[in-house]
């Protein structure tokens, strides 16, 4: 019956794409996407947990110095429906030292791969952990974006008003992630920042594109995407913590860094850090009375791209360091994790097989993400992958149960 | 005063012959220089369409807009995908210097991730988009690294051409050698063949359209045949302008992401 719904639900969104293509050319407006079903299940029981029909619409028009942009996107899940989403819809004026972005937008900052360092703007969907694209992890954010450029520098200015905040796992999501609590504790609802002009947050990004390196200088005053958790109360029993009521909060936070890349001969390096400023970070309960620490934090990252016999690899380490750490706190004082990524095409291009992983090498764990993708035709993209969580604790090893594959298809257009 | 006369006038004959024989006979190396340098103007700018074709007739095509210009010692080239869907508006950017050893630079904007990378260089003999064309194809091959020999003198399309076989230096070339016709009046090649490692013929470039634009010389339509794997790309110009007065401040990362 699902089956049955699933091919129903694919060919509806093809003849809508068809429908839509269609009226675009008439009309004249620039519209192209892509329609993709996807298909995926638990290897530990062969569980279906995906079943999803995408329709991604991009629509722009521009006129002289002015453009609009929207980015509508419709999601069929399990059979079901959803809202459709406005991934991004916004008005850009240009000139010749300017742009001007007010809307709805992602702002995409840094040079690492799959790593978040001085990428502080635009928050993230993690209700799937990192199993979706990258893509598909940003969220947008809502606000005015100012680039000024001279040369091969440029300045970029984003105010936001409007606070977006991370989507994070529903406590019964097989993405729901280990709690840093002794025991389970009762949330009350947080407390989510208004819209007013003081409280919006505030981003300032320099940049320069040179011959020998890129390099970017970030800061921001804004307000921590996820939450952090706040202790309201707590009762004691004979065997220590009896009960637990927190809630969650939205905090103030600002943060400094730099992205550079560079070419020495065959190898693109890259580096990567932000210092962020009082940071929160959970506790013991018992020992502290909010629950928490504010600390100071550092990041950063190095790593290096490079091709061997028509292979592209890519590997990164990351070091992340809690300044003045206490021994209460649920994280340890440094956390090491790498990442590497295999890339290589086939078949003049149109079969391309990759390997992406996180690895952590404090508990140890990992998450090894292959896919296959071929492309049939220019417009008929047919791909499938696997995602394998190593260990059994740490940001990855806690999703060690939940290894799974997927297969699907795109149709471009 | 008369004997001296009359020397003169034997060295100006013989200065004459070894002019003419010059002219009539100029030495492969000679004419491949004459290829490097003819002009080429300051900037470029056009549509590139590239139709692949594989043994069974199965076509794909790119369509992608393309920009270049030479700034003192450094040559800037743009490339922003139009087509198909799926890669519409990545670009590709790329600077290669003149001084020797030094890499190119090169970046790539994705529009789905939304970032402008640097990335390594790729290979000279790596294929440039899957179609039958090297980097090293596509590029300006500087002289200096084949033995150049003039061959013979052969016509192409009507036009008198130079025969010329150039073999690599380097032995590690993917080719062992090549045979290029250079059109005399043009001083550029209409024909190419390209030979393997081990000898055999790999792949036939024909030049089957040509065009003065602004006073250069531009190659507006070309196949390139892989004659092994039958396996064709055609690339077509349009749009072509030259020395339009690109600036270099076009060659940036807002460029790429607009």
């Amino acid at each position: 019956m699902q089956k049955t719904r699933l091919v129903a639900a694919s060919v509806a969104f093809a003849l809508a794409t068809a429908g839509i293509f269609s009226l675009a050319a008439e009309d004249g407006v620039l519209l192209h996407g892509y329609g993709r079903s996807k298909v995926g299940a638990l290897l530990e029981d062969g569980s279906w947990f995906i079943s999803e029909n995408t329709l991604d619409l991009r629509l722009s028009c521009e006129t002289g110095d002015a453009a609009f942009y929207a980015n509508p996107v419709l999601y069929e899940r399990a059979g079901e429906v959803q809202l459709p989403e406005l991934r991004e819809a916004y008005i850009e004026l240009g000139g010749d030292a300017f742009d001007l972005r007010v809307g709805k937008q992602q702002i995409i900052w840094g040079k690492g791969d799959g790593v978040f360092i001085t990428d502080i703007v635009s928050p993230k969907d993690l209700s799937q952990f990192l199993i979706p694209d990258f893509e598909e992890l940003r969220l947008a954010v809502t606000g005015a974006r100012l680039d000024l450029y001279a040369g091969a520098h440029g300045l970029e200015l984003v105010w936001l008003p409007w606070f977006t905040k991370t989507i994070t796992p529903g406590a019964t999501s097989l993405w729901a992630p280990a709690m840093p609590f002794p025991i389970t504790p009762t949330f009350v609802n947080a407390d989510i920042p208004e819209f007013a002009l003081a409280s919006g947050e505030y981003f300032a990004k320099y940049a320069f594109m040179g011959k020998a390196f890129d390099l970017s200088l970030t800061g921001g005053w804004f307000w921590n995407d996820t939450p952090s958790y706040a202790v309201l109360a707590k009762t004691l029993g004979a065997g220590g913590l009896a009960s637990l009521t927190v809630e969650p909060e939205y905090y103030r936070t600002v943060s400094a860094g730099y992205a550079l890349s560079g070419s020495v001969g065959p190898f693109v390096l890259r580096s990567e850090g932000a210092w962020y400023g009082d940071r929160r970070f959970q506790g013991n309960p018992m020992v502290y009375a909010d629950g928490y620490a504010e600390k100071n934090a550092i990041q950063y990252l190095v790593g290096t791209d490079f091709s061997v016999a028509g292979i592209n690899f890519g590997m990164q380490f990351i070091q992340d360091f809690i300044l003045d750490h206490e021994e209460d706190l649920v994280e340890d004082r440094i956390q090491n994790t790498a990442t590497f990524v295999v890339v290589k095409t086939f078949l003049r291009e149109t079969l391309t097989v990759e390997l992406f992983s996180y690895v952590g090498f404090d508990a140890p764990d990992a998450l090894i993400k292959p896919k296959l993708t071929w492309d049939v035709s220019d417009a008929l993209e047919i791909f499938a992958g696997a995602y394998i969580f190593l260990g059994d604790s740490g940001d990855f090893g806690q999703y060690d149960g939940n290894d799974g594959g997927y297969i699907g298809a795109k149709m471009s257009f | 005063m008369k004997n001296l006369s009359k020397g003169a006038i034997i060295l100006a004959t013989l200065a004459l012959f070894a002019a003419a024989s010059a002219v009539a006979e100029p030495t492969g190396a000679e004419i491949m220089l004459a290829v490097y340098v003819r002009p080429q103007g300051n900037d470029m700018s056009g549509v590139l369409t590239m139709t692949l074709v594989d043994a069974r007739g199965k076509e794909r095509v790119r369509s992608l807009k393309q920009i270049s210009g030479s700034y003192g010692s450094v040559d800037k080239k743009l490339m922003t995908f139009q087509s198909p869907a799926d890669v519409r508006g990545t670009s590709f950017m790329n600077w290669s210097y003149a001084e020797t050893g030094k890499g190119d630079d090169q970046w790539i904007y994705l529009p789905a991730l939304k970032r402008v990378k640097r990335i390594s260089s790729e290979g000279r003999s790596d294929y440039f988009m899957g179609s039958d064309f090297t980097y090293d194809d596509l590029g300006d091959r500087q002289p200096s690294e084949d033995i150049h020999k003039l061959t013979g003198s052969e016509t192409v399309d009507g036009e008198a051409c130079w025969v010329v076989e150039s073999v690599p230096k380097d032995p590690k070339d993917i080719y062992s050698r090549t045979v290029t016709w250079v059109s005399k009046a043009k001083n550029l090649g209409l024909k190419r063949e390209y030979f393997d490692r081990r000898g055999a013929l790999l792949k036939t470039l024909r030049i089957s359209s040509s065009e003065s634009v602004a006073g250069v010389w531009v190659i507006m339509k070309a196949e390139m045949h892989d004659v092994q794997k039958d396996h064709r790309t055609r690339m077509e110009f349009s749009d072509v302008r030259i020395n339009a007065g690109i600036a270099e401040g076009e060659f940036s990362e807002r460029a790429m992401t607009r």
